[in-house]
């Protein structure tokens, strides 16, 4: 045990006294945070410049596509999409800034002039246009009328939406007004309902937040790539370096392979547990931070999650930690160079990440075939039986088995690592035979 | 006699090749012993065995007087591999002391003999440097404290002096001198006779894999007879190796050693030598290390037959 927790020891202090590591420890939330937050403010940012010009052929849409009035009715009426989207609705003084015209007569005459802004060149700033919305003449009669929307890019997609939404509902009062419906009744007919969604488990509580599920699920699947990406790597360096270094001899001479292995992937595990501790620590002081900001502004943010799922998370999350990087340590100990030892490792990765594409089928159905048999397969159970923990609540005896199931598997993995280790240290390059490996495995 | 290490019958293949081939030999406690062999005549290969790296194939080796090779018996040996081996990046004290907790537990007196070994070593202003920014002499004689910091019974060197440079080869002798002094046990290899010779008190020659020859140094210079002669001298003695009577010459361009064949007058080569050559030095006595090695192994390699034993 000594020996053990002196390899443990030495592999956790050398990396922690690291400075890339207490960089990429102090570094890494802003970083994600800097990810998640700039491609949105960047979109949004050019999103608020898009300035559209609207041919009315009707004459009588002005009052939709009045200054300000256009950001709200286009987050009231474009739904959950637009909502999401990344600065509707946070106050951008206008999304779309329509530029309105009605005209009569030739709808190509009347668009002519606006088309050729948008793509004309020498144009000042405020005459240039991303877009241009013709509304025909007959579009208030006309139940088949199409409206066309003239842009730069095809791909221009949000702005599309946006505007069409608009000149939609736009429509659809005008339409309804012209057939006698009072004006009034009109807006309390066309609210857009919202669904509320309810988890129901067998204690009876009751807890809205499927959106939220989805996120804690895609976040603990997120996280569990970390050490897969990191750490994994890192072991399967680090026993590689030991043979490579040379100090395999020496160490070998001095303890079994099991101890010295034990503790380097001890000693790895607790560098990044303990860097994913402070990330979490961090992570945790905004987020406390941002629901209070949101207690104040009178919204429950606790509603989302069950602390009752914070035992689950720290099991599977170690499970899983420890089940990947001891695939990782086999690989290392197979392998003569790092190259070798990437090679190994790579298919059994693809195959580890398969419930990560099958995440959200899993969440959206936790309790089907698909799900229950992936969340019994040790390799698969950390993410898969900790979503349908958190989604649903599966049989007691599943989590039971799926869970020693995996410990016998870290078990398992672990010890073959180590016999491979010293049987790969033994033959120095030269592959041994299966009388051999037999041998050795015995003894070693 | 007491003996720390025994070596019993042991061979060990790789592939085709027979690395070691029934080597038995054993070491006396207190003994400074000399591995000899050629490069690839499974010195290294032998350490390893005893180690506990590799595992014989056949035959057995013990320890203490025991065969398992548990952590009882590991942590009273100190390992000098030939293939060093220190972590780049660490700082060399550190170093010290995980290559000593891997044996026993680090007290304050395993700090303080870890300070004084750099010091005697000269490397006291290299404690907190990191390994990699090291020499490799000094990488060397940092190995070197790592296998005798947790005061090892018996010290296994594979190949010690490879690599030190004369002053430090010197301090290294010295040092091994007094641990022996100590009543520790050394078991060295080197293909080096001259430094076997100087040091160790017993003797294994091991060529192709099998013991040719062991035991007392002594013993086994004088199981070969005064039937040598060296000599120093000025002038070409290009012609000692014609001379009659002479079995074997070895000429340098100011000595020589010359093995006489049986029932050759010593007296008749002085003669014939002091009539070309200005002597300084004219000796009959036992042959070196070196001359007994090329006797017993260099000629078979030679003609390329197999070394008898």
């Amino acid at each position: 045990m000594r020996k053990l927790f002196a390899v443990f020891k030495r592999e956790y202090l050398q990396t922690v006294r690291k400075k890339s590591f207490i960089l990429l420890t102090l570094l890494m939330p802003f970083l994600m945070a800097a990810v998640v937050t700039i491609p949105g403010l960047l979109i949004a940012k050019s999103f608020g410049e898009k300035r559209v010009a609207v041919l009315d052929g009707t004459g009588r849409l002005q009052e939709a596509f009045a200054p300000g009035k256009i950001a709200a009715a286009a987050v009231e009426g474009a739904g959950s999409q637009a909502r999401k989207m990344p600065g509707a609705g946070s106050g951008l003084p206008t999304l779309v800034r329509p530029e309105y015209t009605a005209f009569t007569g030739d709808p190509r005459a009347a668009a002519a002039p606006y088309l050729s802004r948008l793509t004309g060149r020498n144009l000042r700033e405020d005459r240039k246009l991303d877009g241009v919305l013709l509304i025909p003449v007959d579009a208030a009669t006309n139940a088949a009328a199409r409206l066309t929307y003239y842009s730069r890019s095809a791909t221009d997609l949000i702005g599309q939406q946006m505007i069409s939404e608009v000149a939609s509902r736009a429509l659809i009062r005008l339409r309804l007004t012209e057939r006698g419906v009072d004006p009034a009744l009109l807006e309390d007919v066309l609210r857009k309902t919202n669904v509320d969604a309810v988890q129901v488990s067998s204690t009876g509580e009751q807890k809205k937040g499927g959106e939220a599920n989805f996120i804690v699920g895609f976040v603990f699947a997120a996280l569990l790539f970390l050490p897969m990406i990191i750490y994994g790597v890192e072991i399967m360096r680090g026993i590689v370096a030991e043979k490579t270094e040379r100090i395999a001899e020496i160490l070998i001479s001095s303890m079994s392979a099991l101890q010295l292995l034990g503790g380097k992937v001890l000693g790895l595990a607790a560098v990044g547990l303990t860097q994913i501790s402070v990330w979490m620590a961090m992570g945790g002081l905004v987020a406390g931070a941002a629901s209070g900001l949101a207690l104040a502004a009178g919204m429950n943010l606790g509603q989302f999650l069950r602390p009752a799922i914070v035992p689950w998370f720290l099991i599977f999350y170690l499970l899983g930690y420890m089940i990947y990087v001891c695939v990782y340590a086999v690989g290392g100990a197979m392998a003569n160079s790092e190259k070798e030892a990437q090679q190994a490792t790579t298919p059994a990765m693809l195959v580890i990440m398969l419930p990560w594409f099958l995440l959200a089928p899993i969440i959206m159905s936790p309790d089907s075939k698909l799900a229950t048999t992936l969340s019994l397969i040790p390799l698969f159970t950390p993410i898969t039986m900790f979503v349908r923990v958190l989604v649903s609540e599966p049989p007691m005896w599943q989590v039971g088995v799926s869970i020693a199931l995996t410990i016998l598997t870290i078990y398992f993995l672990f010890w073959a690592a180590a016999k491979i280790f010293r049987v790969g240290i033994l033959s120095y390059g030269k592959r041994p035979t299966i009388p051999e490996l037999w041998r050795w495995l015995k003894v070693a | 006699m007491d003996t720390v290490l025994d070596v019993r019958a042991v061979s060990k293949t790789f592939g085709p090749v027979r690395a070691v081939d029934g080597a038995t030999f054993s070491v006396r406690r207190g003994s400074m012993t000399g591995l000899l062999g050629r490069n690839g005549a499974g010195k290294t290969t032998t350490l390893r065995m005893i180690n506990g790296v590799f595992l014989p194939d056949s035959g057995s080796i013990s320890l203490f007087g025991s065969t398992n090779g548990g952590d009882a018996t590991r942590d009273r040996i100190g390992y000098l591999p030939e293939e060093r081996g220190l972590y780049k990046k660490m700082k060399v004290f550190e170093h010290l002391l995980f290559l000593a907790e891997v044996k026993k537990p680090v007290t304050a007196a395993v700090r303080a003999r870890a300070q004084k070994w750099l010091e005697r070593l000269e490397l006291s202003d290299k404690r907190d440097a990191k390994v990699e920014e090291l020499s490799k002499g000094n990488q060397q004689k940092v190995q070197l404290i790592g296998a005798l910091l947790h005061e090892p019974e018996l010290l296994i060197l594979d190949e010690p002096m490879s690599g030190l440079d004369p002053v430090n080869v010197v301090l290294v002798r010295r040092i091994l001198q007094e641990l022996k002094g100590e009543g520790r046990t050394i078991l060295l290899s080197t293909h080096m006779m001259a430094e076997a010779e100087r040091m160790a008190d017993d003797i294994v020659l091991i060529h192709g894999g099998r013991v040719v020859l062991s035991g007392e140094l002594g013993r086994v210079r004088a199981s070969f007879g005064k039937n040598t002669v060296h000599l120093a001298f000025e002038g070409d003695g290009g012609f000692l190796n014609a001379l009659p009577g002479v079995a074997r010459a070895t000429v340098a361009p100011n000595n020589a050693e010359l093995q006489l064949s049986e029932k050759a007058d010593p007296q008749a080569i002085l003669q014939a030598a002091a009539l070309r050559l200005k002597l300084s030095r004219f000796e009959v006595a036992e042959p070196s290390l070196e001359e007994i090695f090329i006797e017993r192994v260099g000629g078979s390699t030679l003609s390329g037959a197999e070394a008898a034993p």
